[in-house]
């Protein structure tokens, strides 16, 4: 016997956190404290069985809190009052005394909690919360019909079985809706809560500007940048995203009045659909190099850079064509003074560097070669520690250290090309990815953010070059590919859940609808009614037929009558024409009818049929023969 | 069929009463012999008048059993029912003078005319069959029957029988009046009490034990029948109007008064219709109605619980 009680408070309880786990990250530390003192408080007064302070007087006590946070609502800060009330309100749900009606309290204010985590993140454990939540809450509410009409009913294990059986089967019953419901609901095509979709800012690898010297150390962080679905390629990507094209002292810089140039881009594309994180960058990041992105709002510069014109911190996908050759053909020429611009602060060491490569060759091809050979044989070495810093980083790393990172090799590579007559930018993007095979999609990282350059070649266009893979340990950085281990593995299972999740939830608006909807409407054009039949008739009469015959199985003794209960309808039938008494069986008997006929051959059937059907025995085939006989021949025969 | 030597007996005593002795007393008669077949009591309610001690008399006298008469009256004591002890002086000892509870079939007269003492004793005795006196066990006689009347309970000085001693009664009905030509014949020719004494016995004591045995035990009650039986039962536990449904005995009581009927209608086998004929005067009786319905007709409603239920075929 299992008192119903503590399984309900049990049930109240892991509800509550399926309402608080989520949620507890974003909260401010006073209701942090508040959920985690009522929480514990809660279970050792249910425990103890005592409970000293009155719901009343808990209610009392959190009305100046409520004021509190009524007077810091404002329409800036509106989510993170409320979120809070709502946390206070559970934690002094959980502490107080618990009736039925708290108990549905509890669970409401859970499922706010867990709905205003959505306002925060919504990650694919949200599902698993919510899931988890409905189906709890709705053996809870099971549970709590049976306490409300004895507080201290107790149920045998087969009960609860049986009810904790129907309570879960009341969400399991309402999933093939949701299924039905999902494309169907209508859909914002802007995030409801705008204001809050940009998320915290965090360190980036990709930024607006390319600065050497900055610090010593570069950080690492493994944060998902985007992902971008397309088929695995065999060479190295590279993901272009923005140009720096100005070099203001140290730092390079995207001067926003980009000279025009006529890119012709090759007829080979690569097509994909990039699905990036919300971040606070404006640029969109495609293949190396995007020919076309096809996205709201999105404007294209001169030097192939697709940039909105908001932040918008949403998700949103889009798709884009790439030529990727490492080359992007310009016709006719481009503003090479543009292009060959450095400021007066750079150093006469790289000036007079550069001027005996502008010796040695006259061509931009000749002097490029010249310039991959220096770097080629300088032995540079890649790194992430001991940077050079301070105003000569540049100059050190050059001449001196030689160990940099991609910035201090594109940067001097682009500063050089430059400095030799070579007209050269910088493109910031990333490099790389991990193909999840899973997903079919690119896994693209904040540590994969990479800059590299692009060198102008007179009659060809722009040429893709890698200053960093000229360093000595380029191959041991990206030539090795690391083996799939276990971790990796898992990880990528994980992140294709994630992804999936983003893709068929949290970016399904009314243009993916619109969409569904189209595509419906095609295939049911398209719909070729004889075709599928003729394929699945077959399985599907086979089909029918197994389920026909189990059903007449089961049901054979109400769908087919006996040959008893044949006789019988036959009989009432013939007493009906031929005695002019309408009667129903089982409503008027066989020997009251006889009665009521006062028909001996109605009397001779009622004998024969009711000495067999009341002494629960068949009818013999001689009775049975003698009784058709009977109904054959009629009631009143002409003799 | 195998019941009919006994079954022939019975009927032909039956015809006999019916039509030679008591006209218009059809039913009454077929359901007193039920009682007697079933081995339980009938009760009769009516009003003085209309032939319900000549129907005892005749039926003790048509069947060959002994017939005993209690006129139940405030004053009357268990033992003048069922007897006692006198001293004999000749033989210098106490004899048992057994009282008119030994016979075959007692009349009571007018049974709630006495207190509920006597009462309860004469109850004790037709349930048990016996009788203990001054600490002496006495069998009654078998087959034992009592017939008891009662005239409606609102007439004055009477105790009516509170229902759990109603219950002992396997029947309860009423006599009638006879139909009119009936009555003027009965008029013209004057009562039959004088006669009844001429009437021949056509059974004997022998035969209407056989006959008990065969009901008892060859009339088959199937499967479906006790279904219906229950389903009738169970009806009357959870109708609006009535407070108290029938008992687990009024059941059995039913289903032995069917298979009486069924026997008296020469069968070997229960029909619906047997027990749909004896539902009325078997549960009648033991019906408890809500305070607000109790001036209701209970066979009416019962006819009416039973119309609702699904004969077995």
């Amino acid at each position: 016997m299992t008192p119903l009680s503590p399984l309900i408070a049990v049930l109240s309880y892991v509800i509550a956190l399926c309402g608080i786990v989520p949620l507890y990250p974003w909260l401010d530390l006073l209701p942090r404290l508040f959920l985690a003192a009522g929480m514990s408080a809660g279970i050792w007064q249910d425990r103890r069985g005592a409970w000293p302070l009155k719901n009343w007087m808990l209610n009392a006590s959190i009305v100046p809190l409520f004021l509190y946070y009524a007077a810091q609502f404002s329409r800036f800060n509106a989510v993170q009052p409320v979120v809070s009330m709502l946390a206070v309100m559970l934690a002094v749900r959980l502490l107080g005394e618990k009736s039925g009606r708290h108990y549905l309290q509890i669970q409401s204010l859970s499922l706010f909690c867990l709905a205003s985590s959505s306002l925060f993140d919504l990650s694919p454990s949200f599902l698993l919360y919510l899931t988890l939540l409905l189906l709890l809450a709705a053996l809870s509410l099971v549970l709590l019909t049976f306490q409300a009409h004895d507080s201290r009913m107790t149920l045998s294990s087969r009960d609860l079985r049986r009810v904790l059986a129907a309570g879960l089967l009341i969400p399991l019953a309402a999933l093939p809706l949701l299924v039905f419901f999902f494309p169907l609901l209508p859909r914002t095509q802007l995030p409801l809560w705008n204001l809050l979709a940009a998320p915290a800012s965090r360190p980036s690898g990709f930024s607006d500007k390319v600065e050497t010297g900055g610090s010593s150390n570069v950080g690492d962080s493994s944060q998902l940048v985007f992902r971008a679905e397309l088929s695995r390629l065999p060479q190295q990507l590279y993901w272009r995203g923005t140009v720096f094209n100005r070099l203001s002292g140290q730092r390079w810089v995207r001067d926003a009045a980009v000279p025009a140039e006529r890119i012709v881009y090759g007829t080979e594309r690569v097509s994909q659909v990039i699905y990036p994180e919300p971040a606070l960058s404006r640029n969109l990041l495609a293949l190396d190099a995007a020919a076309e992105i096809r996205a709201i709002r999105v404007k294209r510069s001169a030097d192939g850079v697709y940039e909105l014109p908001l932040v918008s911190g949403r998700r949103q996908n889009y798709q884009a064509e790439s030529s990727s050759r490492g080359m992007l053909p310009v016709k006719g020429s481009i503003d090479r003074d543009f292009y060959l611009l450095l400021p007066e602060t750079v150093p006469a060491r790289i000036r007079s560097l550069a001027a005996e490569i502008r010796g040695r060759a006259d061509s931009d091809q000749g002097r490029l070669t010249l310039l991959e050979d220096y770097f080629r044989n300088g032995n540079f070495r890649y790194g992430k520690q001991g940077l050079p810093t301070g105003e000569h980083a540049l100059e050190q790393f050059l001449f001196e250290s030689r160990q940099g990172h991609c910035e201090f090799f594109a940067s001097g590579f682009a500063v050089l090309a430059r400095a030799a007559g070579v007209p050269t930018r910088l493109v910031g993007g990333y490099l790389g990815g991990e193909y999840n095979d899973l997903g079919g999609y690119y896994l693209v990282s904040e540590q994969m953010a990479h800059v590299w350059v692009e060198v102008f070649i007179d009659g060809k266009g722009w040429l893709r070059i890698d200053p960093s893979s000229f360093a000595v340990n380029s191959g041991a950085i990206w030539g090795v590919r690391q083996p799939a281990g276990l971790v990796k593995r898992l990880r990528m299972v994980l992140d294709s859940f994630d992804h999936a999740w983003n893709r068929s939830v949290i970016t399904y608006d009314l243009e993916r609808q619109i969409e569904v909807a189209r595509h419906a409407g095609k295939w049911l054009q398209a719909f070729r009614a004889e075709r599928v039949l003729n394929s699945v008739f077959r399985p599907l009469m086979a089909l029918a037929a197994v389920v026909g015959i189990a059903l007449v199985l089961t049901n054979r003794r109400r769908l087919l009558l006996s040959a008893q209960e044949r006789l019988l309808r036959g009989f009432y039938r013939r007493v009906a024409r031929d005695c002019g008494i309408q009667a129903q069986p089982g409503s008027v008997g066989l020997f009251e009818l006889a009665e009521q006929s006062g028909n001996h051959r109605v009397r001779t059937f009622a004998d024969i049929y009711a000495a067999a059907v009341y002494r629960d025995r068949r009818l013999t085939r001689e009775e049975l023969l003698v009784l058709k006989r009977l109904l054959r021949e009629g009631f009143n025969p002409p003799s | 069929m195998k019941t009919s030597a006994a079954n022939r007996a019975v009927t032909a005593m039956l015809d006999s009463l019916c039509g030679k002795h008591l006209q218009g007393k059809e039913e009454v008669l077929r359901l007193a012999v039920i009682a007697l077949l079933a081995g339980g009591h009938i009760l009769i309610e009516d009003l003085p008048g209309l032939g319900k001690t000549t129907i005892a008399l005749a039926l003790a006298s048509s069947t060959g059993l002994s017939f005993g008469r209690v006129q139940c009256t405030s004053d009357l004591l268990p033992s003048d029912i069922t007897g006692l002890s006198v001293f004999r002086r000749d033989e210098g000892n106490f004899s048992f003078l057994p009282g008119p509870i030994f016979n075959n079939i007692v009349l009571l007269d007018e049974i709630n005319r006495a207190m509920p003492r006597t009462q309860s004793a004469m109850l004790e005795a037709m349930e048990e069959q016996r009788v203990t006196v001054e600490g002496v066990t006495h069998a009654l006689p078998d087959p034992f029957m009592v017939l008891a009347t009662q005239n409606p309970s609102d007439q004055s000085g009477t105790f009516p029988l509170p229902e759990s001693q109603l219950d002992r009664f396997l029947i309860c009905t009423g006599v009638g009046y006879p139909p009119d030509d009936l009555e003027k014949e009965i008029i013209a020719r004057g009562g039959i009490r004088e006669r009844i004494s001429g009437i021949t016995s056509v059974a004997s004591a022998a035969d209407i034990i056989a006959a008990r045995r065969t009901v008892a035990e060859q009339v088959y009650l199937s499967g479906k029948l006790v279904d219906y039986i229950h389903a009738l039962v169970a009806a009357t536990r959870c109708h609006a109007m009535i407070q108290a449904g029938l008992s687990t005995r009024a059941a059995i009581n039913l289903a032995q008064a069917a298979r009486a009927a069924a026997f008296l209608e020469g069968r070997d086998f229960v029909a619906p219709e047997d027990v749909k004929g004896v539902v009325a005067s078997v549960c009648a009786h033991r019906l408890v109605l809500r305070p607000e319905h109790d001036a209701a007709d209970r066979r009416l409603l019962l006819r009416e619980i039973v119309a609702g239920i699904v004969l077995p075929m």
